[in-house]
């Protein structure tokens, strides 16, 4: 007999990190229908930018978009007021960014890695990654003086140098995260219990990767050959060894695979930009006010985020348009959750590592 | 970045002739007021491996008149046009908002944000 | 499954990643951690500068009706991210950026309330100030005025 159960997930679940609903339709085990609810922390950041805040104070408000990539969000917005007002960078300003870019992606994707696992049922090595992600927030905390909400980007390049002695602890401390990683790369590909519920699971295959625009890891686990770090020059990514991480699988396991290859490649590229580090000035004056319209585009550790910027000359700016990676990647979140089982609904739902807080702003 | 100017009647028909699903992707539909009762869309593209090819289709229109909708063509611009029309409450055929604001927010947030304040 | 046994004896005696927070003492913060802002009034030249800058108006002066102001500081408001120290133009004299940690506060408390309601009274203080400055110019140019008018009415 098939009988239609009604089953939400969230808005509070244990397995959710954010506000999220989604309304199953199931035929017994199977979900047919999905419904998405992502508008329950909505605080209108949009708005703000253009009615309350002075154009100078931005980089602080829309850092608040996100917790997990404030950096990504804060350097975007600047990028895009810099392209306005026609800023030329040095190349330390670029390379400084750039590393906090990918320490911040690091330890984003260590955080979604945690969560598949807990969510999986090996809460063991929720804890062991959660453990071994600390010391690299540690590292951002030491370049730019607070743990999450770092307001290092400054129009016109960074707030703060880095040091050589910090230099020194970046490069220790990624060499010794550098094993572990390796280990997880070895737990997650060959350990059976949790290929029973990452092997096959959540299938997204290319040409639905094509269909549904989607980005990021969820793209390249299936296949499909997208990152703004290749497709963008704002930032010199090709200098520090930048590699574009692909797989096939296009379920959790591929997209867990993704994860690790690409925080190994944040790795060396780490240790590539502070070894590399070019002499020049951290922070230069910027005279002006923004003028006209600039579209910058930016790899978040989930994706593409994209900025829109229009001002008039003025205080205030007449639209800041936030475009964030899960906002797009919604549509094929709902198409990966048809078909599955219900009980495979939380991991799928960590392996996408939506990011509520960035969707509705 | 490319802008390309069209009118709400061609619209759905450039971009089914311009877009190509393994060569493009969308990224958004986006709307600017324009202070003078006037709101400019957006639809915006990037090339898939390409260095900065954005190209962004725009139209100038009044809130009134409805939008077509370009879901059938691209599925995921769902999320984009619900937007739009939850921010400026404009209507998109066939297109629900109810994205992000309840009952008793403001109404239309982004909405002749120039003329001073919105609709409440 | 030995491996996984072993693993999991040895993990016993293992030292916890976490500490045991309010009875280690204080969390090692870095030396140049931003933390609260500190301020000194002898240096301060009152040019408002810091609270035109700051994103969140957690820095208000107040306007005495004797013409000195009144510096007040919210650090559960403050976002810590030096903006006010960097338009200070007597940077680390007026104001600097401390590495020491603000205490936290609890939701119970309310801490922002009274803030809010101070907001709102330093700025009416400031607009009545200016009011009473406007209204004693115009009443010296007045007496100015009425000066040389007086004589020559007589």
């Amino acid at each position: 007999m098939k009988k239609v159960i009604n089953i939400p997930l969230g808005s509070q679940h244990i397995s959710l990190l954010e506000p999220v609903r989604f309304q199953f339709k199931t035929h017994n085990e199977k979900i047919v229908e999905v419904g998405a609810d992502v508008g329950f922390v909505h605080r209108g950041i949009e708005r703000a930018c253009v009615t309350q805040f002075e154009w100078k104070k931005l980089p602080y408000v829309v850092a608040r978009v996100c917790g997990l990539c404030a950096i990504t969000h804060s350097l975007s917005f600047t990028l895009a007021v810099e392209k306005m007002l026609e800023f030329e960078s040095t190349r330390r300003i670029d390379y400084l960014r750039m590393l906090m870019v990918e320490l911040d992606r690091i330890h984003s994707h260590m955080l979604c890695l945690s969560h598949t696992a807990e969510n999986a049922g090996f809460e063991a090595m929720f804890m062991e990654v959660m453990a071994a992600r600390e010391p690299v927030m540690d590292l951002q905390e030491a370049i730019s003086g607070n743990r999450v909400q770092f307001d290092y980007i400054a129009i016109g390049g960074v707030h703060r140098d880095i040091s050589p002695e910090t230099a020194k602890e970046v490069v220790a401390t990624l060499d010794a995260l550098k094993p572990k990683i390796e280990r997880l790369l070895e737990e997650f590909s060959k350990n059976w219990s949790l290929s029973l519920k990452y092997r096959g699971v959540g299938m997204l295959t290319y040409e639905e990767a094509c269909i549904y625009n989607t980005l990021g890891p969820l793209a390249r686990a299936a296949g499909l050959r997208t990152d703004v770090r290749l497709e963008s020059s704002d930032l010199p990514y090709e200098e520090v060894g930048f590699e574009v991480v692909l797989e096939k699988g296009g379920d959790i396991h591929a997209r867990n695979m993704v994860r690790l290859y690409e925080i190994l490649n944040s790795i060396e590229m780490c240790k590539n930009i502070v070894q590399n580090l070019p002499e020049g000035e951290h922070l230069l004056k910027i005279k002006g006010k923004p003028k006209g319209e600039a579209i910058v585009r930016l790899e978040a550790p989930r994706g593409e985020l994209m900025y829109l910027v229009r001002g008039s000359g003025k205080n205030f700016l007449d639209r800041v348009r936030i475009k964030t990676p899960t906002f797009s990647g919604i549509p094929a979140m709902v198409e990966i959750f048809k078909g599955s089982e219900y009980a495979d609904a939380p991991a799928i739902l960590a392996s996408f590592d939506p990011c509520m807080s960035c969707t509705a702003k | 970045m490319k802008k390309i100017e069209t009118t709400l009647e061609r619209v759905v028909k450039t971009i089914e002739e311009f877009y190509d699903r393994y060569e493009w992707h969308f990224l958004t539909l986006n709307g600017i007021d324009l202070d003078d009762g006037k709101i400019e869309l957006q639809w915006i593209f990037a090339k898939y491996g390409a260095k900065d090819e954005t190209v962004v289709f725009y139209c100038i229109t009044d809130y009134e008149t409805e939008v077509p909708s370009i879901v059938k063509l691209i599925p995921s611009a769902i999320m984009g046009e619900r937007e739009v029309v939850d921010m400026f409450g404009l209507t998109i055929e066939g297109i629900e908002g109810k994205l992000y604001l309840s009952d008793d927010s403001l109404k239309t947030p982004l909405k002749t944000m120039g003329l001073g304040g919105c609709e409440v | 499954m030995f491996r996984s046994l072993a693993n999991a004896w040895s993990n016993m005696f293992k030292p916890p990643h976490t500490v045991k927070y309010p009875f280690v003492g204080d969390v090692q913060v870095p030396s140049d951690y931003r933390g609260l802002i500190l301020y000194d009034v002898e240096h301060c030249i009152f040019c408002d500068r810091c609270e035109k800058a700051c994103p969140p108006k957690a820095i208000v002066f107040y306007q005495h009706d004797d013409g000195h102001k009144e510096y007040r500081y919210n650090p559960w408001l403050c976002i810590y991210c030096g903006e006010c120290v960097r338009a200070c133009p007597k940077a680390d004299e007026a104001l600097t950026h401390s590495s020491e940690k603000p205490n936290p506060a609890s939701k119970a408390e309310n801490v922002n309330d009274e803030w809010f309601v101070w907001q709102t009274v330093a700025r009416e203080s400031r607009e009545r100030y200016a009011e009473k400055k406007k209204a004693e110019k115009a009443e010296k140019r007045a007496a100015r005025k009425g000066e040389p008018a007086g004589p020559k009415g007589d």
